[in-house]
């Protein structure tokens, strides 16, 4: 990698590859972190960090002050965490309109609200014209964790049932349909705060691990846990559930759904044994009436991959996606 | 529709006692191959061959280090999705637009128009690349700007026509393709007529089939029946959608601005009639005169065997550069690049060996 790309930051192998290097100072000193959504520090508490440059700012289902707030709480809650207390930092372009920063704040707080969240840290900085695109919101949030075991990746044996909470790829799906001037009627962002849904989930013993499926899709997570745990996820393309709207928006822009990003979507591993009462509970949960079992992990081949079994009753693979997601021609 | 591919598998099983190979011409069917696991359904003695339906990868070198130098000059260069990251001798309009010129990614032609329009002082260039499906749009596009005299507009055209390229491929003994998968699309702007041939003067199966799976497996069930039965004709499943003429307004439209010139295809050399360059009437929109360029045959990447899988002589894995120099983040060749090229495909769901990347 000589420069940086706009494919170093679509979430799929190309990131990883951003990742890496801007870790090895960290990792030759062994401080390095492990690559979860959010990390568990001493004391019972974890935290995350995450930044938020969505263009359009507004766009059917949130804005960019309601994702920050969203962001930031659900890498919290999918690892057993409470988003307990928030930071947001704001890099804004002179001369951008302040009613509208405003707005984003308010919509921001709304979130904060709902979920029982204080902000406790802020910033401001402003910079001449054209050095950002508007305005961009950093958020960090801390929380307190609430399992005695914690939620890895590294729990994920041979065996376990995989569960997505909703429909897959909302959230990128209308942002593609704005950036691309494309209408589709009822195509809405997924975008929402989850920690309600997944605090009943956590008594569950049989609760291995939660990811929210943002950046890169569920494809993206899916294929990181194949890889990490050196085991074999099948997936069964019939029960995955995804919305006709994106579906179609899909088929226009040559787009998988599996890579499209979610923001009020997480994918679960659970133990076989209780996978029906995990998805029981989720489906009794706001924004869950879509929730499935989705596929299992097994010790099949290729090992550390992810396949798919069609809904016509073919299979494929299912790869990290690489670079940024360009539409096709035809 | 599950119940009906199961139904074709079944009957595939049956039909194809002797190999044969069907050559799938689009890119659009590839993929809906690979990404619905359909081989995995066919019998061993139906070997599917990707053909040269992928606009991006058919483009040749030259066409593509052409297009780069544009943005030399200084011009807005807006191409659709699949052109950003194919690989010129100086590089991708990706990678130049990391480095600060101005590559814009639209999704119609029609955005092209939006750009110039709202950006007066600088030249916008479209990079044009497409068979007759997309074709009509450019047109329209030319129309339109010329009506509304937009001064700061023009195309640099890399279209190209269907027909010619199976006319090449059918005539090539090397090959030995036993069926056409004709794809619907295109056989919707220009009918039946111009896909007569292959049956009737090669004596090759021609089928128009749709691009889900079913449309796919009712198209190879129809090739498979008439190699059973010793016949050869241009059929269609595709049903109600391609009407035997075709659509006179699209083709009236691209021929009011087009006219066809030969042009030099990746893995496929100069064929004759191929292309479609503008009439000189609107040659003031044709880039290539405005900017003076010129658009040599390029030279692909030493190793590289795009050539060889466009026209089904090889699969992408037996080209020494598959997986190993060429992957979809580094890719040397347009196949591996491109959403509907063959080697992409490959990589991304067809793997047996377990490998990683």
């Amino acid at each position: 990698m000589n420069t940086v790309t706009l494919g170093h930051g679509s979430g799929g192998r190309q990131s990883h590859e951003l990742v890496e290097m801007l870790l090895e100072g960290f990792r030759k000193r062994s401080i390095g972190p492990e690559l979860e959504d959010a990390a568990l520090l001493p004391g019972g508490y974890a935290m995350t960090v995450d930044g938020f440059t969505v263009s359009p700012r507004k766009f059917p289902g949130g804005d960019i002050g309601h994702l920050c707030v969203c962001g930031c709480a659900n890498d919290l809650a999918v690892r057993g965490a409470s988003p307990d207390f928030l930071g947001i930092g704001l890099i804004i372009e002179e001369g951008f309109p302040s009613g509208e920063l405003a707005e984003y704040m308010e919509s921001a707080a709304a979130t904060c609200e709902s979920l029982g969240m204080t902000l406790a840290a802020g910033d401001t900085k402003v910079v001449p014209s054209g050095a950002v695109d508007g305005v961009y919101f950093s958020g960090s949030a801390f929380g307190r964790v609430h399992t005695v075991h914690p939620l890895s990746m590294s729990n994920i044996r041979e065996g376990d049932s995989l569960i997505v909470s909703t429909s897959i790829g909302r959230h990128g799906a209308a942002i593609a349909a704005a950036r691309f001037n494309l209408s589709v009627d009822g195509l809405e962002s997924d975008c929402a705060a989850l920690w309600p849904l997944i605090k009943p989930l956590l008594s569950f013993e049989g609760l291995r691990c939660m990811r929210d499926c943002t950046r890169g899709g569920l494809g993206t997570v899916l294929c990181e846990w194949a890889e990490s745990t050196n085991l074999h996820i099948s997936l069964d393309e019939a029960s995955l559930p995804v919305d006709d709207r994106v579906r179609s928006l899909c088929d226009v822009l040559g787009f998988d759904p599996l890579y499209m990003a979610c923001e009020g979507c997480i994918v679960l591993a659970v133990s076989a044994d209780s996978a029906r009462g995990i998805l029981d509970t989720l489906r009794n949960s706001p924004f869950c009436a879509d929730a499935a079992i989705i596929g299992t992990v097994t010790r099949g081949e290729p090992r550390g991959m992810v396949s798919m079994r069609t809904s016509i009753g073919g299979e494929r693979l299912v790869d990290m996606p690489f670079g940024e997601l360009l539409p096709r021609i035809c | 529709m599950l119940s009906n591919v199961a139904a074709a598998s079944e009957a595939l099983k049956t039909l194809v006692a002797a190999p044969i190979s069907v050559m799938e011409v689009c890119g659009t069917h590839t993929v809906s191959i690979f990404r619905t696991g359909l081989r995995s359904l066919l019998p061993q003695s139906l070997r599917l061959v990707s053909g040269p339906g992928c606009p991006v990868c058919v483009t040749d070198q030259g066409e593509i280090d052409c297009a780069l130098s544009l943005l030399e000059t200084g011009a807005i260069v807006a191409a659709y999705g699949d052109m950003f990251r194919v690989p010129g001798k100086s590089g991708s309009l990706a990678s130049k637009r990391s480095a600060g010129f101005d590559a814009r990614l639209v999704t119609s032609a029609s955005d092209v128009l939006a750009i110039a329009e709202n950006e007066p002082r600088n030249e916008v260039v479209f990079l044009a690349v497409g068979f007759e499906t997309t074709a009509p749009a450019t047109a329209a596009l030319v129309l339109e700007a010329s009506e509304r005299n937009i001064a700061n507009l023009s195309i640099l055209s890399f279209h190209k026509r269907t027909p010619p390229a199976l006319k090449a491929l059918s005539a090539d003994p090397a090959l030995a393709i036993s069926g056409f998968l004709l794809p619907g699309h295109v056989c919707v702007i220009l009918g039946h007529e111009p896909f007569r041939f292959l049956a009737e003067q090669h004596g090759i199966p021609a089928v128009i089939a749709g691009f889900d799976p079913e449309q796919i497996m009712l198209g190879l069930v129809a090739i498979a029946l008439q190699k059973k039965q010793g016949e050869a004709t241009l059929r269609s499943v595709y049903g109600q959608a391609v009407r035997p003429e075709g659509n006179t307004k699209a083709r009236e439209l691209m021929e009011s601005v087009f006219i066809s010139k030969d042009a030099s295809w990746r893995g496929l050399g100069i064929l004759p009639d191929s292309g479609l360059v503008l009439r000189e009437e609107f040659t003031r929109f044709d880039a290539e005169k405005r900017f003076g360029l010129s658009r040599l045959p390029g030279e692909s990447p030493a190793g590289c065997r795009c050539g060889e899988v466009l026209t089904g002589r090889i699969t992408p894995t037996e080209c020494p550069l598959f997986r190993t120099a060429c992957t979809p983040v580094s890719p040397v060749g347009p196949c591996m690049v491109s959403g509907e090229g063959t080697c992409g495909a490959y990589f991304r769901y067809h793997r047996t060996n377990g490998g990683k990347q």
